[in-house]
């Protein structure tokens, strides 16, 4: 296919509000499908708010509101009977830190696909397979699949997270949280080689504290203040010649 | 004047010191007092015999089997309605009146004397549903006296499974429901086995709750409608009645026996669990 991809998730003056707080303001937003979307700005510019909000994680915490549009794949994710649980088995997310569950590698890696109704063992083990092997894991890990997750070291785990998120087999768009931000560099730089390969299967949405990391492996990047979307583009572009100055003296670390 | 600090801190060290060594000893002396007196006359005839003329000789089987089974009708009640109420507590209510009532409702049903239990047991399900004393009005009035106590510590040990469980569990695509089955009981199980534990603890050694509803037959039950003797009323009734200071001392060592046997099955069995868990 040539020309411009499709556009996977899309956001039409999205706010998010949270009790008397404006935490989104009115995004307006494109993430193409099969591309990856950097995401940056200082803490507390919204970033992560706005990832939770396009799986509906946000659900959860008491006194959240969402006014405007977020559509994927033209459906209004927040549309009555829109399906949530759904929702969350094509929209998969990596946390900031690693939250292996208490229970076996193999166990965390299908709990996915488990959820599905998948039962066959000869199936779920190729699931985790698979999954471990697209996360850079499975040669670590090959040989104690039934010992406990929480044994793993930091960086392992992480992959191990990410395993666990592409083990489900209806995941379409991968939802990324400072994935790195607790890790060394070689566990770094896997989960960033790892990313570059998915992104030809899935829509990948990284936000990242670390600006280097977006301008390594990101398609496209987007600049959030305060709630605000100040700028999107092509990550040469944002990274070289920023439209908005705010831009610039963040990439180049004149503030946040 | 102000006394250094090195003097405070070996001051604080002497005095707790003493207060967890004063503590154990009591415990050591209560036991072996009770040991001392009450081993003698235990023997294979006493744990497997029927008591004959009130209990001045014979065994005490009946009251053996009374003890097992009285609490065990009254956790089978109590668990699943105790742990599924700390469930809707903890995972699907928000925090609002209407559960500060209930909490407010259960702490004050902790506080009620066992007696007060046994009155109403005796009233409701003895007379008004004409149950009789039995196995079955006993075990109900237990399970009313020891739910407060497993809602609470439930309730504790669901809402100290970390959060960050529960959002990875929903995150891959779980409903509430699996997200508290799959990850939030597991890990909250040795809290909630805490609570249980302290309600069979409760029941084995009550008294006054059971001879009004339970009664204190010396046959062995054939059915949940059959009156039991537990050991502890056994105990109460030789010792209250002078039928047998020996035998009440027999009962009482069987039951100190029976509580430490039942503590260390239970921590045995999660200590597994866990450990299989955690391979």
């Amino acid at each position: 296919m040539t020309g411009t991809p499709a556009n996977k998730v899309v956001l039409r003056d999205f706010s998010v509000f949270h009790g008397a707080d404006h935490s989104l303001r009115g995004i307006t937003l494109d993430v193409r499908a099969n591309r990856i979307l950097g995401v940056i700005g200082p803490a507390g510019s919204g970033k992560t708010t706005f990832l939770r909000a396009l799986n509906r994680l946000n659900d959860l915490v008491p006194g959240i509101r969402t006014n405007g549009k977020a559509q994927l794949d033209g459906e209004d994710i927040y549309g009555s009977g829109f399906d949530v649980v759904r929702l969350r088995k094509r929209v998969g997310m990596l946390f900031a830190l690693p939250v292996a569950l208490p229970m076996s590698i193999f166990d965390n890696v299908v709990y996915g696909p488990r959820l599905s109704g998948v039962r066959d063992r000869k199936r779920l083990a190729e699931v985790v397979e698979r999954s471990l092997t697209s996360a850079f894991l499975w040669e670590e890990v090959k040989d104690r699949l039934h010992s406990s997750a929480l044994r793993l070291s930091g960086g392992q785990q992480q992959r191990l997270c990410l395993a666990r998120v592409l083990a489900m087999e209806e995941l379409e768009v991968i939802l990324l949280d400072e994935p790195c931000s607790g890790l060394d560099p070689i566990s770094t730089a896997k989960i960033e080689d790892a990313l570059t390969i998915l992104k030809e299967r899935y829509t990948i949405i990284l936000v990242t504290n670390n600006t280097k990391q977006a301008a390594r492996v990101a398609d496209e990047t987007a600049f959030f203040l305060m709630g605000e979307l100040v700028e999107r583009g092509p990550t040469g572009t944002i990274f070289t010649v920023p439209s908005d100055p705010r831009t610039g003296d963040y990439v180049t670390g004149k503030f946040g | 004047m102000r006394i250094p600090p090195r003097y405070t801190q070996m001051l604080a060290v002497a005095v707790m010191g003493a207060a967890t060594l004063f503590t154990l000893l009591i415990l050591v002396f209560v036991v072996v007092f009770v040991l001392g007196k009450g081993l003698p006359v235990v023997n294979f005839q006493f744990l497997s015999g029927m008591p004959r003329d009130m209990g001045r000789s014979g065994g005490i089987l009946p009251a053996i089997v009374g003890t097992f089974l009285l609490p065990l009708v009254a956790i089978a009640i109590a668990m699943p309605l105790g742990v599924g109420t700390s469930v809707y507590l903890a995972e699907y209510t928000r925090e609002n009146r209407l559960t500060k009532v209930l909490r407010f409702g259960t702490d004050c049903l902790a506080g009620i004397p066992s007696i007060i239990f046994g009155l109403f047991g005796f009233i409701f399900f003895v007379v008004m549903l004409k149950m009789g004393w039995c196995l079955l009005s006993g075990g109900l009035t237990l399970a009313i006296m020891i739910l407060p106590t497993i809602i609470r510590t439930s309730e504790e040990a669901i809402r100290a499974v970390p959060n960050a469980y529960r959002e990875v569990s929903f995150s891959l695509g779980a409903t509430r429901w699996e997200t508290v089955w799959k990850v939030v009981l597991p890990n909250a199980l040795p809290g909630i086995v805490t609570g249980v534990m302290l309600g069979v603890g409760r029941s084995v050694g009550e008294t006054a709750a059971v001879i009004f509803t339970a009664g204190s037959a010396l046959r062995l039950p054939a059915s949940m409608f059959d009156s039991v003797r537990t050991m502890a009323v056994h105990f109460y009734i030789l010792a209250r009645e002078g039928i047998s200071a020996e035998n009440a001392y027999g009962t009482a060592a069987v039951l100190i026996i029976s509580i430490l046997l039942i503590n260390l099955a239970t921590y045995g069995m999660m200590h597994h669990m866990l450990a299989k868990r955690n391979k």
